[in-house]
């Protein structure tokens, strides 16, 4: 393998981190106000993906100019997808967020099956693949090195940052951003001065779960193949990020993510059979060396 | 007489009932509080003291009776809007937000309020009663000591600019020292204006800043009455100042 | 046997309870050749099915009911079980034609088979179960289902069980003329229930109810977390093995391949045990039953089953959470109780020596930047009662979770006799004589209040599982002479009309007298007691102290008391060590710290003083 091949599969592993980043930032989103391991967030990808897709396909999207009509596409994903997750939120988590959270862990597979066997029925459960080509040819932007950088790897690494950036911002220094971190350390303080907790859950999913749909379109965008199973990996790979970042803390997640990613396509590029196996290798290692992540700060138990 | 009642009661619990599943916490309490007083609520560990402040709050929603507040029916009011109404509660154990500083856990007590003045002149208020926390705005709450924890949980709550303060016992776990220091506070909280329903353990202390008690007893007012009063009666004596 | 019943006697039961053994083989066997004879034989597949998510259900029950280490990783070691089994058929049947004229061998084989395919997933629940048990919740879940992808992706890549393609054409080795594979699976499903029954219910197996119910308390009354934990996986694990023997063998499988062990299956299994009751073999039972017909009668519904499958599950969570069945039991059998009348005295007097016990020298515990505890100094006295008072934040909890092991000082070093105990485990601490209780009340909530005594015995059972799965007649009887200790102890403290009640029914102040009842019958040389009254009122608070200077008289036990109501302490105490911002800042009589200027300053204030004088 000389250096172009590897800058070439570094730039890979790079693309296909910044969609995990992406996913991960969902993911620890909802886990960082509620702890609550949402194994529906990969089917969310896959409800996003989807939505994206017959958007993309319709009619009206079809006269648009192509930033606009990204922007539709975009822009339609995540609202479904948050108005779904503001649904799952009210009918599964709300009910049962004061039970152990065994309980929520087997609800949020519960609702993961409901979405993936139901995107069967839906949308059927042959995979899809004539996906609107706008960014799979892999037309290379610019030439660095030889390595080939692709208006893809553009979108999905400026998408990342952006939207970690925003989720920062928002977490860090906004009013709502102290009520969300409020009600992670105890919801009935929170109560108690005067936040709207539901509220606050409730946008904290909607924000999650349209994370979850941009992550989604740009994975079809990446592989063109979407179908009602393609969420389950991705999602679960993604929560192995975050952990591997420190659950809850953003910037971790992004990291995490991204380590994943390159993990991932070096060892695939070597033995393709083991790329799986990849993921909860470094999740266990992580787990077992540092569990608070790489950027998790330690927390002492209570006794 | 009736009338005068009327207009100065802030809050009054009418006959609750509350059930934690199938247990029954509270059985028909009944409670008042005017407005300007110091009211205590006495009673052993389990006998529905808290179960009382949170369905006050709004975090327990009763099965039966009501709860009106400066002569509003708020018994299905959520707790935010409690909140906003001016019922603001220090709950037991403190329960400040460890991993946000002083500052962020004061300024998420005045969450629900627009009013940028008057948050800017509770918050050197509470800076002025508990200069420590004044020191300690960009600490991190989980770095203070028990007693500044309680200074702040008591900060946060009267940066809601409160009608009525719930404290739940304040001088849990405080040394000797601090828990005089607290019960200062509490004069100077009703100084400003502010009611109380102060919850305590240390029945001896509420008593001698209260102006009139409860005791509840499994989750039943059993006596009520002046504090002078509570204080001679023989009972009280014997169960609750240890004589 | 020492004493009473005769060695013949003793013979005869022994005798009775294996013919009885033998009559539920025949009866198995008997059902076998029936179900063999008349049932259709999609039917009889349905009741092999059956069979095997009951092994899979129950073994899994062990792991995350009665435990409560939440695995997702169960399909993975049947993986194990299955290619383990099937790949050594597979070997067996090719390299000795004589196996197929032999219906005994055959059997015999078939059993050595299953066995193996349990042994192979019991390894791989000690290699997984040994790193992973160390984390809890959800971490431990993640964990486990990474485990169970890592061993399936482990399968693809291996060429020698087939790859991705998989073993096929396992050869049926539980069908002879005189058997069907049915048999097998009863056989294993009826082992399975006996000794996971067995176990549970046992004193030792207290062990693992209790780290399900609070695994830091359950250190601190000496049982090893760590042992029981891995037990309780390599056990499940080779249950699970065993079913996937049994499943690989299955005259209508006979194929298997890495993918028929997903993540799916494992959820089933989790399913399983979620439905029937966490805790409740019974429920396992039924919801295995129940959730292997179900499915197949929903087969005319298409694709929307696995949805309808997905809508009751979370229906059930948010309805039911605790499962169909809680954590309730069949049982057919009336216990026998023991008369609270005539009990033995439960502690032994003792007469203290006066020699330093307990020494704590120049602790000091930080976490991070902060510091929870300063150079502590205490020597404890055999015989001694201390109190240790200050503020909530002083550090008094601190310097008991650094005695009792919970934490390792970072500095210093603490001594009991001459044995140091600092960097110890807590149950080693435990055992060695160091018993607590704690400020918040740890009790094992859904346990019995007899079954939170009997869990400080557990390191004391003197039997082995073996014993215990065997019913043996030492077992039996130990099993009666702990209950008596435990009921005599549980007089004293007036607690043993109410032993068969739930610990977390209690009211409040008996929580608190069962803890130190548990604490107790450790046969403690040294009881750390933190704030024994908090939330006590002063009649409450009363009756306790006096109790608490009852242990110390009469028996002669020494005793630490956290408190930070000075009045308690000064009443029973001789000596009392005022501690604030971690450090020591005074220690003497009560007599001394009352009026010790620095005290005063810190802790009492000026007013105290004149205060309490004054108002009584």
């Amino acid at each position: 393998m000389d250096v172009t091949q590897a800058l070439q599969l570094l730039m890979l592993g790079i693309a296909l981190g910044g969609i995990y980043a992406l996913i991960a930032l969902g993911y620890s989103m909802v886990y960082g106000v509620l702890r609550l391991i949402n194994f529906a967030h990969g089917d969310l990808i896959m409800v996003g993906a989807f939505l994206g897709y017959f958007v993309a396909k319709a009619p009206i999207a079809e006269g648009l100019p192509l930033p606009l009509r990204f922007a539709l596409v975009f822009a339609s994903a995540m609202l479904g997808c948050a108005m779904l997750g503001v649904l799952i939120e009210r009918c599964a988590y709300r009910p049962i967020r004061h039970q152990p959270r065994l309980t929520a862990l087997i609800t949020a597979i519960g609702v993961s099956l409901f979405l993936e066997y139901g995107g069967q029925i839906v949308f059927g459960a042959t995979p899809r693949q004539d996906l609107p080509l706008w960014l799979t040819e892999q037309n290379p932007l610019m030439q660095i090195f030889a390595v080939q950088i692709t208006d893809k790897h553009l979108l999905v690494l400026g998408g990342t940052f952006t939207l970690l950036a925003l989720m920062r911002f928002l977490v860090l220094n906004t009013l709502f951003g102290k009520a969300m971190r409020a009600i992670a350390q105890d919801m009935t303080a929170a109560y108690l001065v005067g936040i709207n907790v539901n509220r606050v859950i409730a946008l904290t999913f909607a924000l999650g779960s349209s994370l979850a749909a941009a992550s989604g379109v740009m994975l079809a965008m990446s592989y063109p193949k979407i179908d009602p199973l393609m969420g389950l990996m991705p999602g679960i790979k993604a929560f192995v990020a975050a952990v591997l970042g420190g659950i809850g803390d953003l910037p971790g997640a992004v990291l995490g993510g991204f380590v994943l990613g390159l993990a991932e396509t070096v060892v695939g590029y070597f033995a393709s059979g083991l790329r799986d196996a990849v993921a909860f290798t470094i999740l266990i290692l992580i787990l077992l060396l540092k569990p608070t992540g790489l950027l998790g700060k330690g927390m002492v138990e209570k006794v | 007489m009736l009338l005068w009642t009327v207009t100065t009661m802030l809050l009054r619990v009418e006959s609750v009932d509350v059930f934690y599943g199938v247990i029954q916490a509270l059985h028909g309490v009944t409670l008042e509080v005017d407005k300007g007083e110091i009211v205590t609520l006495i009673g052993a560990n389990g006998a529905g003291k808290t179960t009382t402040l949170w369905t006050i709050s709004g975090l327990l929603r009763p099965t039966r009776g009501r709860i009106l507040f400066d002569g509003r029916d708020i018994t299905h009011l959520p707790p935010h809007e409690r909140v906003a109404l001016g019922i603001a509660q220090v709950p037991e154990g403190r329960r400040v937000f460890l991993n946000l500083t002083v500052m962020e856990n004061l300024q998420l007590g005045a969450y629900l309020r627009k009013d940028r003045d008057g948050i800017q002149r509770d918050l050197d208020w509470v800076f002025r009663i508990f200069p420590r926390l004044a020191e300690r705005k960009d600490q991190l709450a989980g770095t203070l000591s028990g007693g500044e924890q309680q200074m702040l949980a008591i900060g946060r709550a009267l940066l809601a600019a409160p009608k009525l303060l719930l404290m739940d016992e304040p001088s849990l776990g405080l040394s000797p020292v601090l828990v005089q220091e607290i019960f200062r506070v509490i004069r100077t909280i009703r100084e400003r204006g502010v009611t109380i329903l102060l919850v305590e353990q240390n029945a001896h202390m509420a008593l001698r800043v209260a102006d009139r008690g409860y005791v509840l007893e499994t989750g039943r007012i059993v006596l009520s009455g002046q504090a002078s009063e509570l204080l001679a009666n023989e009972a009280v004596r014997k169960a609750y100042l240890g004589e | 046997m020492t004493t009473g019943r005769s060695a013949f006697a003793t013979v005869l039961l022994l005798a009775l309870r294996y013919s009885l053994l033998a009559a539920v083989f025949a009866f198995l066997w008997l059902l076998d050749r029936a179900f063999a004879a008349q049932l259709d034989p999609y039917a009889f597949y349905l009741l092999r099915l059956i069979g095997i998510n009951l092994i899979l259900a129950v073994s899994l029950n062990l792991i995350m009911g009665f435990t409560g280490q939440f695995s997702l990783g169960h399909a993975g070691f049947m993986a194990v079980g299955a290619y383990a089994a099937a790949a050594t058929s597979k070997w067996l049947v090719a390299h000795s034609p004589a196996l197929a004229h032999s219906p005994v061998l055959q059997s015999l084989v078939f059993l050595g088979v299953t066995v193996l395919g349990g042994l192979a997933a019991a390894l791989a629940g000690l290699v997984v179960g040994l790193p992973t048990l160390r984390l809890r919740g959800d971490y431990l879940a993640i964990a486990t289902l990474g485990f169970g992808e890592i061993i399936r992706v482990t399968f693809v890549n291996l060429e020698a069980v087939g790859g991705a393609r998989g073993l096929t054409d396992i050869p049926p080795l539980g069908v002879t003329p005189l058997t069907s594979h049915f048999l097998w699976i009863a056989l294993w499903a009826a082992v399975t229930l006996w000794v996971i029954y067995r176990i549970v219910r046992c004193t030792r197996g207290i062990a693992f109810q209790a780290i399900r119910e609070d695994e830091l308390a359950a250190g601190c009354v000496g049982i090893n977390t760590t042992y029981y934990k891995v037990l309780a996986f390599v056990l499940g694990a080779f249950f699970a093995g065993v079913a996937g023997a049994l499943f690989a063998h299955d005259p209508d499988q006979r194929y298997i391949n890495p993918d028929t062990f997903k993540f799916m299956k494992s959820i089933e299994a989790v399913v399983m045990v979620i439905v029937g009751g966490m805790g409740s073999l019974t429920g396992s039972v039924m919801a295995a039953s129940v959730l292997t017909v179900l499915p197949e009668t929903l087969r005319s519904i298409g694709e929307y089953r696995m949805v309808l499958y997905a809508l009751l599950l979370i229906a059930l969570m948010l309805t039911r959470p605790q499962g169909l069945l809680g954590g309730w039991e069949l049982s057919w059998r009336r216990r026998e109780e023991i008369s609270p009348d005539d009990l033995e005295q439960p502690l032994q007097p003792h007469r203290p020596t006066g020699e330093p016990l307990l020494c704590l020298r120049d602790c000091t515990m930080q976490f991070g930047g902060l510091v929870a505890v300063r150079d502590f100094r205490l020597a404890l006295r055999d015989g001694e009662l201390v109190g240790l008072i200050g503020p909530n934040g002083a550090g008094k909890t601190t310097v008991f979770n650094l005695v009792t092991g919970i934490y390792t000082p970072t500095a210093g070093e603490i001594l009991l006799d001459s044995r140091r105990l600092d960097g110890q485990p807590p149950h080693l601490i435990a055992r060695w004589g160091v018993a607590r209780t704690f400020q918040n009340i740890r009790l094992f909530k859904e346990l019995s209040v007899l079954d939170n005594v009997r869990a400080a015995f557990v390191h004391r059972a003197g039997y082995s599982f073996w014993a215990a799965v065997l019913a043996l007649p030492h077992q039996q009887k130990r099993e009666r002479e702990i209950e008596r200790k435990c009921l005599a102890l549980l007089k004293l403290f007036g607690l043993h009309e109410r032993r068969h009640e739930k610990a977390k029914n209690l009211p409040y102040g008996d929580q608190r007298r069962l803890e130190i009842v548990r604490a107790l019958a450790l046969a403690p040389k040294v009881l750390l007691l933190d704030e024994p009254t908090a939330g006590m009122n002063p009649a409450e608070t009363q009756a306790i102290m006096l109790l608490i200077k009852r242990l110390n008289d009469e028996w002669g036990l020494t005793i630490l008391l956290i408190e930070h109501d000075m009045r308690v302490v000064m009443g029973i105490c001789r000596r009392v060590v005022v501690m604030d911002f971690g450090e020591i800042i005074a220690e003497g009589s009560p007599e001394q710290i009352r009026t010790d200027p620095k005290v005063i300053a810190a802790y009492l204030g000026e007013l105290t003083g004149v205060e309490t004088t004054a108002d009584e």
